[in-house]
């Protein structure tokens, strides 16, 4: 028994006093993401630990709702992956504060650039650095659902006072027992965030600027943005045209009405579409930009709309920068970003070689998308913005919407706080 | 056995709570008057400048209102229903007492997450079961936006509140119903008493010790509720139906700010340690001494 035992023991000693292992770990974190981009991103790291076998990718899916949270609290300790896959406009927040490396002391950065759409990579930029490389781009636009458009006799509006009288129509008491069971548009409202992404393209397409181009005033309070805030006002207060419960809604919500045929419209992306037809295949929808003020009608196809983007960012405090740089360019080279053309990822490829290659042209609604990333804007490269989006332009937002201020009162308001945050104090 | 054994043995234990229990406590006490922020590293010691944009956030009023209310009328209506079944079981008609028993203990088993979710969708204004219910029978027209509405909201959670208490108050309450002495029912229908009269000199009487401990708890444990509310409405619409914990999460990991979620947090802790000296007290006079 003593000898067993003694064999144990040596064996331990031995395999603790065998030399560390070359191998180099990198952690990934996808944050969301519909679940063919989960599984192309598995497949690609898979190719990479082949090509690199020095290099083994640990990846975790993490809550896309979570993100801000989970990534402070690992980086406020020091922690966090290797390896970050977030939304773009957090690249003056957490590059800012020091947690992003910056890509472009890469050697090989300058190549590695004028693989993307120039204004897509100058959207991970914060202050001379950029701290991820595009992938995913997304423009918010208006979906109709073709099916109630068609019944009607309807097209997609283009400018506000046709997208009012569209939604108008739309709304509707369809089984005749005397009470509205259809509506013209939905509103995203039981998600702050996702709330004020869907504010902001009508307040850009007024002509509207969230902040200063310099950052340092406020400007959504102006009259262009607020007339955009008193157009949903007057929808959902005097042509009860927005559906009464959009507050709660979540986009699995909205998902079902639009599925259902209890909604018409919508301010989404291009998500929109694989999640229709996940829930209700063969349901079909028209994609078009969001409609612009009637005196704006000749910007119809060139007035900004809002840009979201997802990048591929490296932490700084990452003990592995280079291996952690090939595997975040192996995720995000041309070769890779084709799959954003074969497969509906949700998202448009961001890279130059893809978008103009002849499989761009097979894909649906992709020159609208293309067209409208053009000229899109995305949220001021501030490092506050996420905290004024959510906390304060929704919220406001909310409340002139649902009457309990006006628009004027609810961005003035909102105007005051933004400033308190951007000065700092809040 | 010599004198420090007992506290000796105790040793590990009260370790173990002080790391568990004592370290985050006093952190969050030193957090309170620190400007910490989890977007940054540093923090600076502010005094009472965390405690005082608290007290001086309307929303922290609003937040304050929502919670006294959800606890006390989701605690009280909770307890006039478990009382009411407990009546009923105690009738014990046959199995079906216990088969009841069973049943209407299930919200109390389910986790509030579960039951969160189970309640948004029973509401949900499109396609909920409530409101199918309510136009069938004629009382409401259409779908109603039970979440959505800022004038609704607090109702439901209150309501998902009531629906998950009332089993715990209703064993509770069978237990005491129980304990009461047969004789005391006998001795007052000799006496002609009637039934209303049995119940309001008898029964409640016999029950109060249980209802004062049941109220404090109930509303101690609805003050610290953070996953039903959060579930069904996040504090939503437009923090219409916003509750202490909830504000918690949101001062700390959606505006950033640990310092003035930690005052928050401490000034919920005294509410409820005030409250648990009350709840310690109500137990120790149900004990006999």
């Amino acid at each position: 028994m003593m000898n067993l035992h003694s064999l144990a023991l040596c064996a331990l000693v031995a395999l603790s006093c065998t030399p560390k292992s070359d191998v180099v770990e990198i952690h990934d974190w996808n944050f969301g993401g519909m679940p063919k981009m989960i599984e192309f991103l598995r497949e690609r790291v898979e190719s990479f630990e082949r090509t690199h076998p020095g290099v083994r990718v640990v990846q975790s899916q993490k809550s896309w709702n979570m993100i801000r949270e989970i990534l402070y609290a690992d980086f406020s300790a020091g922690a966090g992956p290797d390896v970050i896959n977030v939304h773009a406009n957090y690249a003056a927040e957490f590059g800012g504060a020091g947690h992003y490396y910056p890509l472009n002391k890469f050697p090989d950065f300058e190549e590695v650039r004028s693989w993307y759409v120039p204004h897509f990579i100058e959207s991970t930029m914060y202050k001379g650095n950029t701290y991820g490389l595009p992938c995913s781009a997304i423009a918010f636009v208006l979906v109709c659902n073709k099916e109630l458009f068609d019944r009607e006799g309807v097209v997609p509006p283009r400018t506000w006072s046709e997208f009012r009288e569209v939604a108008r129509r739309l709304t509707k008491d369809t089984d005749g027992d005397g009470v509205v069971d259809q509506y013209g548009l939905v509103l995203l409202g039981g998600d702050r965030g996702g709330f004020a992404y869907r504010l902001a393209p009508f307040m850009l397409k007024a002509g509207a600027n969230i902040l200063s181009d310099d950052m340092t005033k406020v400007e959504f309070n102006s009259p262009r943005a607020v007339a955009a805030v008193k157009l949903f006002a007057d929808m959902y207060q005097v042509d009860h045209s927005i559906t009464p419960g959009f507050l709660a809604y979540t986009l699995s919500e909205i998902n079902d009405l639009f599925s259902s045929n209890k909604v018409a419209m919508s301010i989404e992306g291009p998500w929109f579409r694989a999640l229709v037809k996940d829930k209700s295949p063969g349901k079909d929808l028209y994609a078009v930009p969001v409609p612009v003020p009637d005196d704006r009608i000749d910007q119809y196809d060139t007035a900004p709309t809002l840009q979201d983007m997802v990048m591929y960012s490296i932490n700084a405090h990452s003990k592995h920068v280079n291996e952690a740089w090939e595997l975040v360019k192996h995720l995000r080279n041309v070769e890779s970003d084709m799959a954003w053309l074969s497969t509906d990822m949700g998202a448009i490829a961001t890279t130059m070689g893809a978008l103009n290659s002849p499989e761009a042209k097979n894909v649906r609604d992709l020159p609208m998308y293309i067209n409208e990333l053009k000229h899109a804007r995305p949220w001021p490269s501030h490092p506050k913005i996420i905290a004024i989006a959510n906390n304060v332009i929704a919220p406001y937002g909310q409340k002139a919407i649902s009457g309990e201020l006006s628009p004027q009162e609810a961005m003035d308001r909102a105007a005051e706080e933004a400033r308190e945050i951007i000065e700092g104090k809040q | 056995m010599r004198k420090s054994t007992p506290y000796l043995l105790l040793g590990p234990a009260l370790l173990f709570t002080a790391f568990v229990l004592g370290y985050p406590l006093l952190q969050n006490l030193i957090n309170s008057f620190r400007d910490v922020s989890l977007l940054r590293a540093d923090s600076e010691w502010i005094g009472l400048r965390n405690y005082t944009q608290v007290f001086g956030d309307d929303l922290f009023w609003l937040t304050f209102r929502n919670t006294a209310v959800y606890a006390v009328v989701g605690t009280v209506f909770a307890l006039l229903i478990g009382l009411g079944l407990a009546i009923l079981l105690n009738m014990k008609i046959g199995r079906i007492s216990n088969v009841a028993a069973a049943l209407y203990t299930i919200p109390w088993v389910i986790s509030p997450v579960v039951a969160g979710f189970a309640w948004k969708w029973l509401l949900n204004d499109n396609f909920g079961i409530v409101n199918y219910w309510l136009s069938s029978a004629g009382i409401t027209r259409g779908g109603i936006s039970w979440l959505g509405n800022p004038q609704t909201a607090l109702l439901c959670v209150i309501v998902a509140r009531v629906w998950q208490f009332y089993p715990f108050a209703m064993i509770m309450f069978l237990a005491g119903l129980q304990a009461i002495p047969r004789e005391q029912y006998e001795a007052a229908s000799v006496d002609g008493a009637t039934a209303f009269r049995r119940f309001f000199h008898i029964t409640l009487p016999n029950l109060r010790a249980i209802t004062s401990v049941l109220l404090v708890l109930g509303v101690i444990w609805s003050f610290n509720d953070f996953n039903m509310v959060f579930v069904m409405t996040r504090g939503g619409p437009i923090n219409a139906s916003m509750v202490l914990p909830v504000l918690v999460r949101e001062y700390s990991f959606v505006h950033f700010d640990l310092g003035r979620g930690s005052a928050l947090s401490i000034i919920v802790f005294t509410l409820l340690l005030v409250l648990s000296v009350v709840y310690l007290r109500a137990a120790s006079r149900r004990e006999p001494t």
